[in-house]
């Protein structure tokens, strides 16, 4: 059963297998293939012979054996070689590596075996083994697509290929071939865009390409310069960016080579002889173009420039121009010229025509002038282009007399005036002036006086010296000659004062004049105008206007803003000018540029008078229109007056107090206010004010200030006397003082510094007076030095003083200042000077009363030694030892009293006055006490 | 470079010091002038393969100072040849319109000129030596506009190469080379002549 099987599967395929070598074998295979490369063009032609006409084609790339072409084709037989041929493009170069094909023919669906395979070797065989790359050197346009291949050197690996400055990415074709395709390729470079193939460690090869566009070139255009020869010119059009030497464009014109333009140095091309129709070819490994141009000769003519120009006839007003031409066809050729004349504010353009144009005769030039001349031509007939321009040519006419001179006199005064003339123009000079003559005649002299001027005079001064009119001529010098002289006659003169005037408005900075016509203005007008008010040197004005005209406009351009003008018209005849009219006004009026003058205030009362003066009229700038008063404060300017008359120069501000006032008084014209002028003034009280209130009113509160204090202190007299006349409390002495004991030896502390205290409560029932014990040794030495440093004797001080009140301190502290000034408010100082002794003996101690210390004076030195020793001695004894057992011849005690030298209490109630009659009490100490006491 | 200090190692002064100085600045130029033609081609910096155009005689140590400037005056002269041939050439296949390459051009090939002339005043009486070109530009440019690149590549880099050479030799002569031009002829004749054999 298998055996079966495998018979009939195996018949099965064989006669599948006979089918199909049935249908193959019907058609002859294609006999001698052979392949024709062409290498630059990167083509490759197959040729064969075979019946059939449609044709199956395989090309490989032979190493790799990848299929780069598999196409079927009809191709049919040459009859003249009988074969077949057929030609394949290939984007890769031949040579990149080698190409295999094969053909068979093909009928329908059947065809013939494959012919045997056909190579061509590439440059990738062992046998070329250095590196190369292909294509070299190509020229294609730009956008275009290439394939670049590189073929390695053996024993050497590959890196990359460089398409300029771009890494490219690459396609291994063989073993020791890589291929690129650069797409849409940008223009190249000066020298092409190079393709680098390189290795690990060398630049192994490359390649150029010329990336470019075909000529671009248009716009031929023919004519003829010598009247038989062409030069055909055209514009170069985009730049094909192809600049090798065999990449460049060339030119033919009419089949010619155009050297002029191969060599490219300009766009034009020359031919020796005119032809109907020119043909321009420019051609560059891109593409070809076609420039077409056809015309008649006589329609291109462009005529070369004018030689040896020259000026042989030169006049004052006139020159005669000759030149030639440097083709002598030109002679009889109908041309017209141009000549362009250049000078100063002097150019123009003129045409003359002419056969063989060579000479031609400049009119109406202006004497003295240099004129630059440039001149070309053109065909008259079938005019094509003007010609090249001549070179510039100078010319200088010659002087001429100049022209008569514009004369003006004015008089500033009726007997001197100044004769006036403008300076000539160039046009009216006729060449530089040498000077002036100035001529004058007047009826009594004969003839003519005349003086002549250096040219930088344009016055002459006049004076009249009968009254009688004068006319002066004068006339300008130049070295052609004298100019035609202008005559003046002196025109009367005319106070501003005696005339009327008006007041002159200006439209847009510009006086608009008109006048009565004058029947004796046979010669015209004159509008003169000079600054109003000027003396001596001024700048006259005038202008000569004609009869037949009434009105001028005097312009702003020889008007000065802010300057007052007399504007006056005179009548013209063959006499001396008659004034007609007179104005003053001011082309522009401007703000004054003083402010007024000599303001001065004027108090009266409370009024202030302010007066000024106006500024000086060439500071007004304008008419005055009127003042403005205003009150200065901190801050601003408050009006308080408008004056719109300007002659009133004065203005009285009433009602003002007493104080200091600022006042700013501007000038105002129609152009604004000045900056103002301004014064400052103190109001002041008048004289009896003054007396009243500064000496009678302080006198009479003095008065009555003292009424008062007197009736206060009388009414509180008790009180008075309590606070600075107390009465001194008795001592209280221990013990029975009675009956005294025996003698009583009271002599003071030699510290015989006694403080009375006082209270507020002061009780004389307490013990409220007690002797300040020397608080301490340092205490001690402090009140000797005092007393040494003073000139006065040992002060007795009493101090007030509540007893147990706890201020010790304080009088420690006082103790050791001064001696003789008071503490604070709780305690009184008193130092009585000298207070009438009461009633009291030196003999009141034997009687046991209180007996004052009765020293004579002393040095001061010795009574404090003693002073130590005593005290030392009394500490001995204790407690207070009464002023009895004082004994007053003890020359102890005269020494002590010696160095008290004043009224002294020490522990009495009693004042204690000294027998000295220079320590006596003051007679208004015993008024004031009597006073308190209430005793008269 | 080490040795192509400002002054030179022995303070070469005068006429072979001017000389050293020159050879020092036209090397410079050289430098200058491949780095601008690679920039204006967009060349890789790697070098191009092939040896050196100029060929001479090793300079090994036995040869005086004198000999060696004979040398390489003898190199740098054939090197001019090569730069001037490149000037035509270039001229004539490119655009000859003005770069800051083609004034470099100019300033080293006027430069090369006053350096030759100036070498041949250090040079020893009579004795002459010859350099050899391996490879002529027509051989080169036979494979189009990239093999004509490629050979001024190569001729700048001789260029470099050569003057580098010269400059070297120059800042390495004594100082008192030039004190005694009669000495030295002597001595160099006699080197001259080993090297003949």
């Amino acid at each position: 059963m298998q055996g079966w099987v495998t018979l009939a599967l195996l018949l099965s395929l064989g006669v599948g297998c006979s089918l199909g070598q049935n249908g193959v074998g019907e058609l002859p295979v294609p006999r001698g293939l052979t392949l024709n490369p062409d290498l630059p063009a990167q083509t490759l032609s197959l040729t064969w012979q075979s019946d059939s006409s449609l044709f199956d084609l395989e090309i490989f790339h032979t190493e790799l054996m990848n299929v780069v072409l598999n196409e079927t084709v009809a191709v049919k037989t040459d009859p003249v070689t009988g074969l077949h041929s057929w030609t394949w493009h290939s984007p890769l170069p031949l040579e990149c590596t080698s190409h295999s094909a094969h053909i068979r023919a093909r009928n329908q669906q059947s065809v013939s075996q494959w012919s045997p395979l056909q190579t061509i070797p590439g440059w990738d065989i062992p046998e070329k083994s250095e590196s190369n790359m292909f294509p070299q050197d190509k020229v294609v346009p730009v956008g275009s697509n290439m394939t670049f291949c590189c073929i390695v050197k053996e024993k050497e690996d590959f890196k990359e290929i460089m398409y300029g400055r771009q890494e490219m990415s690459a396609t291994r074709l063989s073993r020791r071939t890589y291929a690129i395709t650069a797409t849409n390729q940008p223009v190249s470079g000066n020298t092409g865009t190079n393709v680098i193939c390189c290795s690990q460690r060398l630049t192994l090869t490359g390649a150029v390409v010329f990336v470019g566009y075909p000529p671009g070139d248009e716009g031929l255009v023919c004519e003829t310069r010598d009247l038989a020869s062409a030069e055909c010119s055209w514009k170069k059009g985009r730049d094909t960016g192809l600049r090798m030497r065999r990449s460049r464009t060339k030119y033919t014109l009419n089949g010619r080579d155009c050297l002029e333009a191969n060599e490219r140095k300009r766009w034009w091309c020359s031919s020796k002889a005119w032809e109907q129709s020119w043909t321009l070819v420019a051609r560059n490994p891109l593409g070809t173009v076609h420039l077409m141009d056809s015309a008649q000769l006589t329609d291109r003519v462009h005529l070369l420039a004018p030689v040896n120009v020259t000026a042989v006839e030169v006049k004052a007003w006139s020159a005669t121009l000759q030149w030639s031409w440097s083709v002598a066809a030109y002679k009889k050729l109908e041309m017209v010229c141009q000549l362009q004349l250049f000078a100063h504010e002097l150019n123009s353009t003129r045409n003359y025509s002419g056969p063989g144009l060579s000479s031609v005769v400049l009119e109406s030039l202006w004497p003295d002038v240099d004129y630059t001349v440039t001149l070309y031509c053109g065909s008259k007939h079938g005019f094509w282009k003007w010609g090249d321009k001549s070179a510039p040519y100078r010319i200088h006419t010659k002087m001429d007399r100049p022209d008569a001179l514009d004369v003006w006199m004015w008089m500033d005064s009726s007997n001197t005036g100044c004769v006036f003339w403008k300076p000539l123009s160039v046009r009216k000079s006729h060449g530089a002036l040498v000077g002036y003559e100035v001529s004058q005649s007047s009826a009594e002299e004969d003839g003519w006086t005349p003086v002549s001027l250096p040219p930088g005079n344009f016055s002459y001064p006049i004076i009249l010296n009968n009254g009688s009119d004068i006319t002066v001529a004068v006339a300008a010098r130049n070295p052609a000659g004298l100019s035609q002289p202008s005559t003046v006659t002196t025109p009367a003169y005319r106070a501003d004062s005696q005339l009327s005037m008006s007041e002159l408005l200006s439209t847009n900075g510009s006086f608009v004049l008109s006048w009565q016509p004058n029947a004796n203005a046979s010669s015209g007008y004159a509008v003169e105008w000079v600054p109003t008010g000027c003396s001596g040197l001024c700048p006259v004005d005038w202008k000569k206007v004609p009869e037949s005209d009434s009105s001028f406009t005097l312009n702003s351009d020889s008007l000065v803003a802010g300057v007052r003008y007399t504007v006056s018209v005179y009548a013209l005849s063959t006499g001396a000018p008659t004034l007609l009219q007179r104005w003053q006004g001011y082309s522009q009026e401007m703000t004054p540029s003083q402010s007024v003058r000599e303001l001065l205030p004027n108090q009266s009362g409370s009024d202030v008078l302010l007066s000024w003066k106006a500024t000086a009229m060439e500071n007004q700038r304008g008419f005055i229109r009127g003042y403005t008063i205003y009150l200065a404060n901190a801050a601003h300017l408050e009006l308080i007056a408008n004056i719109s008359d300007p002659e009133v120069q004065s203005y009285r501000v009433k009602g003002l107090s007493l104080s200091s006032y600022k006042f700013v008084v501007k000038a105002y014209t129609s152009a604004g206010e000045d900056a103002g002028a301004t014064v400052a003034i103190k109001m002041e009280m008048d004289t009896a004010d003054m007396l009243f209130v500064g000496i009678l009113v302080p006198l009479g509160i003095m008065f009555c200030c003292l009424i008062l204090i007197s009736i206060c202190c009388y009414k509180k007299r008790e009180w008075v006397k309590k606070a600075f006349y107390p009465e001194i409390p008795g001592p209280k002495v221990p013990g029975d003082w009675s009956s005294p004991q025996g003698p009583l030896d009271v002599k003071p502390s030699p510290h015989s510094l006694v403080h009375i205290v006082e209270s507020p409560e002061w009780d004389f029932t307490k013990e409220g007076l007690f002797p300040v014990p020397e608080e301490e040794e340092e205490s001690e030495n402090d009140n000797i030095e005092v007393d040494a440093d003073s000139d006065e004797p040992a002060l007795l001080r009493y101090y007030n003083q509540v007893v147990g009140d706890g201020s010790h301190g304080n009088q420690v502290s006082d103790s050791s200042g001064s001696s003789n000034t008071s503490v604070d408010s709780t305690q009184t100082e008193i130092t009585y000077a000298g207070i009438q002794s009461p009633t009291s003996s030196q003999g009141a101690c034997g009687g046991g009363g209180y007996r004052p210390q009765m020293q004579s004076v002393i040095g001061p030195a010795e009574p404090q030694i003693e002073f130590e020793a005593d005290f030392q001695d009394d500490g001995l004894h204790a407690g207070y030892k009464p002023q009895c057992s004082w004994q007053l011849d003890s020359p102890e005690a005269e020494n002590f009293s010696g160095s008290l030298g004043s009224p002294t209490s020490v522990t009495s109630s009693q004042f204690l006055i000294p027998e000295s009659s220079e320590e006596k009490p003051q007679p208004s100490n015993t008024w004031f006490h009597n006073f308190l006491s209430g005793k008269s | 470079m080490a040795g192509r200090s400002a002054n030179g190692r022995h303070g070469l002064r005068g006429h072979a010091g001017r000389t050293a100085a020159l050879a020092r600045l036209l090397h410079k130029d050289c430098i200058q002038l491949l780095e601008l033609y690679r920039n204006s081609e967009s060349l890789p910096s790697s070098p191009v393969d092939g040896d050196y155009l100029v060929s001479i005689p090793p300079l090994v140590p036995q040869l005086s100072d004198e000999e060696k400037i004979s040398i390489l005056h003898a190199a740098l002269k054939e090197c001019l040849r090569l730069l001037e041939d490149v000037i035509t050439r270039e001229d004539a296949e490119f655009s000859d319109e003005d770069s800051e390459y083609k004034r470099k051009r100019k300033t080293v090939r006027d430069r090369l000129g006053h350096l030759l002339a100036s070498t041949e005043q250090l040079l020893v009486d009579g004795q002459k030596f010859e350099a050899k070109v391996k490879e002529e530009l027509d051989g080169q440019a036979a494979s189009g506009s990239f093999g004509l690149k490629m050979w001024i590549v190569r001729v700048l880099q001789d260029l470099v190469h050569w003057t580098g050479q010269t400059s070297d030799t120059l800042h390495s002569m004594p100082a008192e080379m030039e004190k005694a031009p009669k000495t030295m002829s002597r001595r160099t004749r006699r080197g001259a002549g080993k090297i003949r054999k």
